[in-house]
């Protein structure tokens, strides 16, 4: 020890005091302020540490409108659950759904207001104020309308019911402008327009699955995107187990198994585009074998006359001896029903498809009874079917654009130049447009050639509400309300727009100051509606007890007795289906489907979704082409080998899945994946099959036919694993699922034997 | 007593399931196959509730998936006579569980609900449970796992997030049941009624096909359930004795 | 088992032995510096990567959740039964030709258990709580789980590293004293200390010779059951090919197996490099020879007999796990086995083969490499064919297992040098048992070697 004297001691230890004290005070001072603990003397409302609180909303990850019921904790979203009072959803959720949560708290959701700078390549985003940015909108805006020029603005939006789309239409009459279009890939155009030929009505029916004892469906994927597969999932689970002594049986008709085709009791594999020929096949035989016995039987039998079942197997492929057994059973088996959509839905013959698959719910009687087809009442909340835009609608506001028509365009919620094929041009026409406004959360591939961007909150941070369509046999209605405080500088879409329409001058038309004083004056007229209880209470305690059920509903009398327009009859009858390019030199036909987990590509930067395998192939991550096992074999391929799908309009290159339920010379694609834009999880991934369809139309509505495109195969060497997670989905006899005969108990002798197989590698 | 009655007690007692002589519930599963569409809305549902880490890209290329519940399938039949079934597969809480004797520091046992419970603070990650696992539903974490900001708001703070050297699987939604029973203790000292609570899998399924109780319950639907004549358990024959019974696929 | 009488006297034992413990030239130092440093980057280097990120570092997925780090710790145990087994065994039957190799086989015994032990903490998820493993009185009031197999491992691993220890550490005491009288300085100090003051009196001899009797009988039994019990780890299970009654001998008699072909590599090194010719000869090897033949057969008919049941059975999972295992992903590394432990060995049933020094050490080499692969694909090939056919995958080793597998030779090449420096590793009491009692003459000055 060197030798120290007191004085250097009380010297060394002073310095070394305040050195500490000083480095202590710097640190301090440094601190994130995040780490000191904030007391909740004043608490947010609603929040109690540790204990879980459950909002009621609605969901917005399909277009069904599903309600749903969110546990949050401390301000936060945890779990997203169907909201059992929900009539669509009764407690139960689809898996994207469930992964809602994941796009509220996406790490590359948009954040602030932007704008774009620079031109072509060096082009970025800057962030901006709100009011720099609505500014910049609403005087272009108000500029237009004083001008009465309002027609030259357009609005592009997904499909929205309710208020919000009330919202809409106003905004828009302010201008002027009859361009107000409503633009999703999946609308079901081709159904709406059957139906209204049909029934008379633009408004989809309710199929009652749940009562129902055969189900025909003529390529409608019910149980996992058409239309409401929540709801139809119940109503399956129903009707097969769910009643003592009676189990339905569902048929599916498709060219490929889709996931209702694998829960089918048997699948039918019919050439694509001919299932409506299918259909008459049927209808022909029901009448032929006078299982008809309405007024108008000889309006049908004319109509149905060269719907022979020789005809239509030919047509088909579907054997005669199917066409007469299903025709038979489908009038044997009280009730039934039959749907259709999908694929069916789109191709050229689309709506007479679909009329044809109503004739037959017709043909049986089935219309308004239970187990079969029930006309649903006028929605309570606003209808606004008109403005949707089908195909050629949105390659008419392309050619406006292109012409030099449109000044401003404003886009919500939907995303063109990823599911409208390059052959519409609409991502070129786009950069015609003098002011593209976006209200995306999220960076997808219109929002990329925006100009400016106000971001709107997602649905889990938003106000709004929702009549479902179809609806379930009586009226619904539900409010969406915001289950977390918003997390970045976003808006309602809702309240983006009724700031437009303040600046300019629409104030006195559109007084409210946010989405949910609006949503509460539309609530206004439903709350009238009630009987004289619910006008007792008051509308404060009625719109407090619709928020907390999370659904309003309303029991309709009776059901509407239907009588079938004669005109129609005469009009019934299903073309062949038409294909883009020639069978020499496309030998396949191309049969793109909404995968289970993305949707039309939506929920592609959703990290569960692209970890989550489909359920058909147990594919992650990536893209295939599924082709039919002889067709495979003859062509060299297995799985892996990446293959060039060529059409008329385009190419791809994507690895090959071997896929034993597709018909030969059909091959699919799911939709989702190959996106440009749309966060890190979705960027660069997979391929997109609409960018190589070609522009077929179907002619009634302008549906893009998009079952019509042919292509051919052509392999090129190459080869990548597929990255997947089953392994050999094969039973090898080992009886992991077992299964039994109706009516028949397998003894347990059976269960523990273990039959000799083959070894194979 | 006598030292050999005391000695032939314990030896009761052992060959028991966790050694109880009676479980306090007897928590079942029954999956309905007839009903399972595929759709696999039971493996986000569990996912969102179980932090379960998304793990990437290149490590499930590597095949090392992380998904309490799978589902599983099987082709019969070529085209165009093709079927496919689908069966989801979890852990099947065994109540002769091979994973429960295999593990060297005894991080598995059988706890008096029935359940096969996890500890993960107890588990040096051997993976030998996994190895003993017929029905291969134990997944072992290889790293640590990262959430990209904010995505972590998400995650259920009743759950552990595990980290890496340790195995996890199915727990029946544990979180759920502790819940529902101390709001069951709280109200009255009841038991927990049939239907009062559901792991996510169940809650969530849109065909009902997934239905779970505790089957010491004679009237709760998952003790009729498993009682139908269409019940078998998948690898009976290797007598795990699972807690989950499956209804046979019905051929119409 | 002739007895051969060396032609030399006892000096020129003690000459060659102490000589090779306290000459170290260039090449030994260059030897250590290459073995340690390999080490250093080839398994601990690697492993502490692993430390860091998790086990993803290595191949395993779901299910192939074992994988080579499992096939080596069950190599190294195999290869630590030969030394000791042996040793006792021929000490039992009086054999002579031992005399010669055994201290070296039972440290090669030794350290392939140290590596194996090493090989348990990088196989486990989080080993710095493999301690857990171990029955200590603790807060947690916690035991480990009796019932399993792997704990069985540890006890029986456990107790194995303990017999062997005292084994090679009694039977080189007096080797120690007579090193102790032949070194100064620090050596000196060393050897005093090891050797626990040993003066060479008839009682100490014949208490040596009991307790070294008493221990050698008791570690036959152990040696069987350690290999037992590690291959249990595997039996228990209810995987479809692991779930086998036969695997207890199978890999015990694999075990003796590729141990006795490991001290075949291991003799040809010593020779070579401590100049041990005259004491390791080719009636070893001859014997030795004799020795894996045998048990090849044995193997090999154990094998046929894994084929058969599989084949006879008639169940989907045998069958699929059996033509997995001939015909599948693994294919090439099965045939290469069989050509290596059952075929090629087959040329031992030439003496002029057995008796050739270099293609022994091919052929043991071979063998060893035959019975590695036997135990990868004991681990990969049942893991990758279970139950449910959906859930089948491919395990493939990664560049971080691969890494370690080549330390973990390492790590035993350095351990086994520095054995060398400290031990010697011919026996030297015993080999002189076997020579002529030298006649009291004047000893002539030996060269080198102090009085």
């Amino acid at each position: 020890m060197p030798n120290i004297d007191r004085r250097e001691f009380l010297k060394l230890v002073g310095a070394g005091g305040v050195s500490v004290g000083a480095g202590f005070m710097l640190r301090e001072a440094n601190k994130d302020p995040r780490e000191y603990l904030i007391p909740h003397v004043l608490a947010p409302e609603d929040f109690s540490s540790g204990l879980d609180t459950f909002y009621n909303s609605v969901c917005s990850m399909c277009p069904a409108g599903c309600g749903i019921s969110v546990r949050t904790r401390e301000g936060r979203a945890k779990k997203i659950e169907g909201n059992p009072a929900h009539p669509v959803s009764q407690g139960r959720l689809c898996t994207l759904g469930q992964a809602g949560l994941q796009a509220l708290y996406n790490p590359d959701r948009l954040t602030a207001p932007m704008r774009r700078t620079g031109e072509g390549e060096s082009a970025s985003f800057e962030e901006i104020t709100w009011e720099q940015g609505l500014k910049q909108v609403g005087d272009r805006l108000d500029l237009l309308r004083a001008a009465r020029r309002g027609n030259r603005v357009a609005f592009l939006t997904q499909g929205v019911r309710g208020h919000l789309a009330q919202l809409f239409e106003s905004f828009m009459r302010q201008l002027g402008s009859p361009r107000l279009l409503h633009y999703d890939f999946d609308h079901p155009h081709t159904l709406y327009a059957a139906n209204q030929q049909f029934f008379g009505e633009s408004r989809l029916p309710y199929y009652d699955l749940a009562n129902t004892r055969l189900l025909l469906s003529f390529g409608a994927d019910y149980l996992n995107n058409w239309i409401s597969p929540v709801h139809h999932s119940l109503g399956f689970g129903e009707s097969r187990q769910g009643r003592a002594d009676v189990r339905g049986r569902f048929v599916q008709i498709e060219p490929r198994m889709s996931i209702s085709g694998a829960a089918a009791d048997e699948w039918i594999p019919a050439k694509p585009g001919t299932e409506g020929i299918l259909a008459l096949g049927l209808a022909h035989h029901i009448v032929a074998e006078g299982n008809y016995n309405g007024a108008d039987l000889g309006a049908w039998t004319n109509a149905l006359a060269d719907y022979t079942p020789d005809a239509v197997a030919e047509q088909t492929g579907v054997p005669v001896n199917s066409i007469t057994r299903l025709a038979d059973s489908f009038v044997d088996t009280t009730p039934s029903l039959a749907i259709g959509g999908g694929a069916a839905g789109n191709h050229s013959n689309g709506v007479d498809t679909l009329v044809a698959v109503n004739a037959l719910n017709y043909l049986v009687g089935n219309i308004g009874q239970e187990g079969g087809l029930v006309l649903n009442p006028e929605p309570a909340g606003p209808a606004v079917q008109q403005h949707r835009a089908s195909y050629s609608a949105m390659v008419e506001l392309a050619e406006a654009a292109r012409q030099g028509e449109i000044d401003i365009l404003i886009i919500s919620g939907t995303n063109p130049v990823f599911t409208l094929p390059p052959a519409a041009e609409f991502a070129e026409a786009l950069a015609q447009i003098p002011l593209v406004v976006s209200l995306s959360s999220f960076l997808d591939e219109t929002t990329a050639l925006a100009d400016v961007i106000l971001p709107s909150h997602t649905y889990l941070e938003s106000w709004g509400d929702d009549f479902p369509e179809p609806g379930v046999g009586f009226s619904v209605g539900a409010v969406s309300q915001p289950v977390v405080s918003p997390l970045y500088n976003t808006r309602g879409t809702g309240d983006i727009i009724l700031d437009l329409a303040r600046r300019m001058g629409s104030s006195s038309v559109m007084p409210w100051q946010n989405m949910e004083e609006f949503l509460k004056y539309g609530w206004r007229r439903i709350y009238q509606r009630g009987d004289s209880q619910t006008l007792a209470q008051g509308f404060d305690a009625f719109w407090t007890s619709v928020l907390k059920a999370g659904a309003w509903g309303e029991t309709t009398n009776g059901s509407t007795a239907f009588t079938l327009n004669p005109d129609v009859i005469a009009g019934i009858g299903v073309a062949p289906p038409e294909f883009s390019g020639s069978e020499e030199d496309y030998p396949f036909i191309l049969h793109p489907y909404l995968s289970p987990n993305f949707h039309d590509g939506r929920g592609a930067n959703l990290p569960w979704m692209q970890e989550l395998p489909d359920p058909m192939t147990s594919v992650v991550y990536g893209s295939w082409v599924e082709v039919n096992p002889v067709t495979a074999e003859e062509m060299g391929l297995s799985e892996g080998d990446l293959v060039d799908i060529q059409s008329p309009h385009g190419q791809l290159r994507v690895p090959v899945f071997v896929y034993p339920a597709i018909m030969p010379n059909v091959i699919a694609i799911p939709i989702g994946q190959g996106h440009g834009e749309y966060g890190r999880y979705a960027k660069g991934r997979g391929v997109n099959p609409i960018e190589i369809l070609s522009p077929l139309l179907e002619p009634i509505t302008g549906n893009l036919a998009s079952s019509a495109t042919r292509v051919n195969l052509t392999p090129t060497g190459g080869r990548v694993k597929l990255v997947k997670t089953g392994g050999v989905s094969r039973d090898l006899g080992r009886d992991i699922v077992q299964h039994t005969s109706l009516g028949v108990e397998v003894s347990s002798a059976a269960d523990n034997s273990i039959p000799i197989t083959e070894v194979t590698t | 007593m006598s030292l050999f009655s005391r000695f032939m007690d314990g030896w009761r007692k052992y060959r028991k399931p966790g050694y109880y002589d009676e479980f306090d519930y007897h928590w079942t599963m029954t999956i309905d196959l007839d009903k399972c569409t595929g759709c696999e809305a039971c493996v986000t549902a569990c996912q969102a509730e179980n932090n379960i880490p998304v793990v990437g890209e290149d490590e499930m290329a590597k095949g090392r998936e992380m998904q309490w519940i799978r589902i599983e399938r099987y082709w019969e039949g070529e085209y165009p006579n093709a079927k496919l079934s689908f069966i989801p597969m979890m852990c099947q809480h065994c109540d002769a569980a091979p994973c429960e004797t295999v593990c060297p520091v005894g991080a598995t046992y059988h706890n008096q609900d029935g359940l096969n419970a996890q500890i993960y603070n107890r588990c040096i990650g051997t993976r030998a449970c996994a190895v003993y696992c017929p029905y291969e539903v134990r997944y072992f974490n290889y790293y640590d796992h990262e959430w990209d900001s904010p995505l972590e708001q998400q995650l259920n703070p009743d759950v552990t997030v595990r980290g890496k050297g340790v195995m996890e699987k199915c727990t029946f939604c544990i979180q759920r049941i502790r819940q529902a029973k101390d709001v069951a203790k709280d109200d009255d000292r009841r038991r927990v009624q049939d239907g009062e609570m559901q792991p996510a899998c169940v809650q969530t399924c849109p065909t009902k096909a997934l239905v779970f109780g505790d089957r010491k319950e004679h009237e709760s639907q998952v003790y009729k359930s498993m009682n139908d004549p269409r019940n078998y358990r998948v690898l009976d024959e290797l007598n795990t004795d699972s807690s989950v019974f499956y209804l046979k696929k019905v051929d119409a | 088992m002739t007895t051969e009488t060396f032609k030399l006297g006892y000096n020129d034992i003690h000459d060659d032995v102490v000589r090779s413990i306290v000459k170290t030239g260039p090449k030994y130092y260059i030897a250590l510096a290459t073995a340690g440093g390999v080490t250093l980057l080839c398994f601990f280097f690697p492993w502490s990567y692993q430390l860091y990120y998790g086990i993803g570092a290595a191949g395993m997925n779901h299910p192939g959740v074992w994988g080579t780090y499992l096939a080596s710790f069950i190599f190294w145990i195999g290869l630590s039964h030969s030394g000791t087994l042996l040793s006792c065994v021929l000490h039992l039957t009086n054999s002579s030709w031992r005399k010669a190799m055994y201290r070296s086989a039972e440290a090669m015994t030794l350290f392939s258990l140290v590596v194996a032990a090493t090989y348990v903490m990088v196989h486990v998820g989080r080993p710095w709580f493999i301690h857990w493993a171990v029955p200590y009185p603790n807060q947690m009031e916690l035991w480990p789980n009796f019932r399993s197999p792997l704990l069985f491992d540890v006890m029986a691993i456990a107790t194995y590293i303990t017999g062997s220890t005292i084994f090679i550490y009694m039977g080189s005491i007096p080797d120690f004293a007579a090193v102790r009288d032949r070194t100064s300085g620090w050596r000196n100090t060393m050897y005093t200390l090891l050797s626990l003051g040993w003066r060479g009196t008839d009682k100490e001899w014949h208490r040596l010779h009991w307790a070294y009797t008493f221990l050698a009988v008791l570690i036959i039994p152990l040696a069987v059951s350690v290999h037992s019990i590690v291959s249990w780890d595997f039996a228990m299970s209810i995987v479809p090919s692991l779930h086998q009654t036969i695997f207890a001998p199978y890999f015990v008699v694999g075990a003796i197996y590729s141990g006795t072909a490991g001290i075949v590599t291991v003799m040809f090194v010593l020779r070579k490099t401590m100049g041990f010719e005259q004491y390791i000869t080719k009636l070893h090897f001859d014997n030795l020879g004799k020795l894996l033949l045998v048990l090849s057969l044995i193997w090999t008919y154990i094998n046929g007999v894994e084929l058969f049941t599989a084949w006879y059975s008639g169940t989907s999972e045998e069958y699929e796990a059996l033509g997995y295992k001939l015909f599948g992903y693994y294919a090439w590394l099965y045939w290469e086995m069989i050509l290596f432990c059952a075929v090629a060995p087959m040329l031992m049933f030439s003496t002029r083969f057995r008796t050739s020094f270099v293609p022994m050490l091919i052929l043991s080499i071979a063998i060893n490499i035959g019975m590695y692969t036997e135990r990868f694909l004991i681990v990969a090939t049942s893991l990758s064919r279970q139950y449910l056919p959906d859930a089948w995958g491919t395990y493939v080793p990664s560049p971080v297992e691969i890494s370690i597998m080549v330390g973990s030779f390492a790590l035993f090449t350095t351990l086994f040098l520095i054995f060398v420096k400290i031990f010697p590793s011919v026996s030297m009491y015993e080999v002189k048992e076997t020579m002529a009692t030298p006649k009291m003459e004047p000893a002539a000055p030996a060269a080198g070697s102090p009085a």
